[in-house]
């Protein structure tokens, strides 16, 4: 198993280095100057040739590839244009909102795709089935944007149940752990700390729930409601589909027969027997779901005015704005490769044979 | 004298039996014939000009003057949704045209080449792979600048490796055939061999995938004109209607409610002829 891992670690370099020479290209593919693109029309010749100078684009690409290699290695994704502050320190206000996001949507589609994928499979061919499955088709087809936005205006606007957008009800404090806990700590390492206590704190969700905020909780598992539907919808549909088809084919075993031929209760054959092996294609189905949300959370976050990294990208674009575009696309992609390294080495675990190949 | 054989059943007319018993490719086929003939003849079925404006009955709600409403600056909803067609389609199937094309050029080339050219191409579509395709065709777009075209581009771009590694492993099989010795020691050319003798055998895979790809094409599109990177206005792409008129959602909910459910449909029906292709040209896939 480690030798596995060890080999996929080794698969991934290549990859990695791909994608920081397409996030570099991002900045050099730009048509026309990059550096008169970003400052904008108004720029004089001395504004554009210093912030070229800043920038190092006088320099040849492959030494300005090198030093920008250098820079990510040592976790420096430059500044953004707009507002000068570190990419690298907005990407870790934003990083927590998206991954609630997406562990909140992949909750509601595991929990709804699965359900409805055993029950159907088990009444193969019943009403129920047949409902699943027109469902799950329809499902898949659905465009994000437009279901969050119905979802938004139903039970936003006319039901008022759930609040229509945004992350946490302006006015409801969200203290840091370290200001609860009145953490203050010092020296090189104590600063690491306390960077690390504070981009905790920025997931609301364990953040309340690690400095007992009960009233900021409630808010925020509200707000995360409709956005999660919106975005689990897609991979419910997919997992429906897959748990259902795999459990189907591990119904029709031998030793599910045999199971069910020495006397086991129903439900032993059905949680012990046939689930645990008709799981395996689901899991990876998950796990590349995964990955794919975080991708589908840019069209969510911008409906619900989500501040997440999604919305960042989009926002940046607009704004013309290529360092923060850079660095957004290079901490997704980077991201995305590494849960789907996660997602073949579970695999792997849970079926040796894949390991010897 | 020349013998008769029984009626001839082609590999072609079996699969397309087996299509037309199926419900719901039938169903997806229907869904699809009505948005192709809205592409097609909309100049004739729309009732107004779909860019024209009137202000002064801006999101007025449906009625039987304007069976779906006005949007947010006075045009007629029906007559956006009809061309709307026209532009989804047309990116829908431009799209996995193109991407169909190249991917198969390098497949194709890829697989029956081997050797390092094979590598060095399959990294390339991994480390293509390793982004999220909305992603990288937002990337794409931002730095080739926001519009319809390079909006197709970039959505054709990203669907290369899907296209290239189905062909690739198809002409793999394929290069193993006694068929593919048979013509090479009759002294067919490489390229005869790859393209008369491999490749018609990669096309099943290849309508499959493209047809379903044409659904995420759609949606894809959709999204990215919906966040202004895709089509302009005022262009009457069903995503962008939704980008332009979500700020109207509570006050107007019908703004939003038919260019969504065009591109529900459209997706739909693509998705639903794709699987009933898969099931009837290769049984095997069956889910």
């Amino acid at each position: 198993m480690i030798r596995y891992i060890a080999q996929r670690l080794v698969m991934l370099i290549p990859v990695l280095i791909g994608i920081s020479i397409v996030t570099f290209s991002l900045l050099r593919f730009i048509p026309g100057d990059p550096a008169r693109v970003m400052l904008g029309e108004h720029a004089t010749a001395e504004q554009v040739a210093e912030f070229r100078k800043r920038m190092g684009l006088d320099d040849p690409l492959p030494i300005q590839y090198i030093r920008y290699l250098g820079r990510i290695i040592r976790g420096d994704l430059g500044r953004a244009i707009r507002t000068n502050e570190l990419v690298t320190t907005e990407l870790a206000q934003r990083l927590p909102a998206t991954v609630e996001l997406t562990l909140g949507a992949m909750f509601v589609a595991c929990l709804f795709g699965i359900t409805a994928g055993i029950i159907a499979a088990y009444y193969h061919n019943s009403l129920f089935d047949l409902i699943t499955m027109v469902g799950a088709l329809i499902g898949v087809s659905m465009p994000v944007f437009w279901l969050g936005l119905i979802l938004m205006y139903i039970f936003g606007f006319k039901l008022k149940w759930l609040p229509p957008s945004g992350r946490i009800t302006p006015g409801i404090p969200m203290p840091t752990i370290p200001e609860v806990y009145n953490i203050h700590l010092t020296g090189p390492m104590g600063e690491k700390v306390m960077w690390l206590l504070n981009f905790l704190s920025n997931f609301y969700i364990l953040n309340s729930l690690v400095t007992g905020n009960w009233v900021a909780l409630v808010d925020c598992l509200k707000h995360l409601i409709l956005p999660s539907i919106a975005l689990g919808t897609i991979p419910m549909s997919i997992i429906a589909r897959m748990t259902r088809s795999s459990l189907l084919e591990v119904l029709h075993q031998d030793y599910i027969r045999t199971a069910r031929a020495k006397g086991l209760r129903e439900r032993a054959v059905i949680f012990r027997h046939a689930l645990k092996n008709a799981f395996l294609p689901v899991i990876t189905v998950i796990g590349l779901e995964l990955g794919y949300l975080l991708a589908g959370a840019i069209l969510t976050e911008t409906i619900f005015s989500w501040p997440g990294m999604g919305r960042l990208v989009v926002d940046r674009i607009l704004a013309r704005d290529y360092p923060a575009v850079q660095g957004s696309v290079l901490v997704i992609a980077v991201l995305f490769v590494f849960i789907n390294l996660a997602v073949d080495i579970s695999y792997a675990y849970l079926d040796p044979r894949i390991r010897y190949e | 004298m020349e013998r008769r054989l029984p009626a001839q059943t082609t590999l072609f007319r079996d699969a397309l039996r087996r299509l037309f018993r199926n419900k719901l490719a039938i169903i997806g086929m229907v869904i699809l014939g009505l948005f192709v003939f809205c592409a097609l003849f909309a100049p004739w079925i729309a009732p107004y000009d779909p860019i024209a404006q009137d202000v002064t009955r801006r999101r007025e709600p449906p009625s039987r003057e304007h069976p779906f409403g006005m949007d947010e600056v006075g045009r007629d909803l029906l007559s956006r949704v009809i061309y709307g067609a026209r532009v989804s389609l047309y990116v829908g199937v431009a799209s996995v045209s193109l991407a169909i094309i190249a991917g198969t050029l390098i497949g194709a080339v890829s697989g029956y080449a081997g050797g390092w050219v094979d590598n060095v191409v399959m990294r390339i579509m991994d480390i293509m792979l390793a982004f999220p395709s909305l992603l990288l065709a937002i990337a794409i777009v931002a730095i080739l600048g926001p519009g319809l075209l390079n909006m197709l581009y970039a959505i054709a771009f990203v669907s290369i490796p899907a296209y290239a590694r189905i062909v690739r492993a198809s002409v793999l099989a394929a290069k193993e055939m006694d068929y593919t010795l048979a013509a090479r020691a009759i002294g067919c050319s490489s390229s005869r061999i790859l393209f008369r003798h491999i490749m018609p055998n990669c096309l099943t895979p290849i309508i499959v995938q493209g047809t379903l790809g044409i659904a995420t094409a759609i949606l894809d599109a959709a999204g990215l004109s919906f966040l202004g990177l895709g089509a302009q206005p005022p262009t009457p792409e069903w995503g962008a209607m939704l980008g332009q008129g979500r700020g109207s959602v509570f006050t107007a909910p019908h703004v939003v409610i038919f260019p969504g459910l065009a591109i529900m449909l459209s997706v739909l029906g693509f998705n639903l002829l794709g699987d009933g292709l898969r099931d009837a040209l290769d049984p095997r896939l069956r889910m």
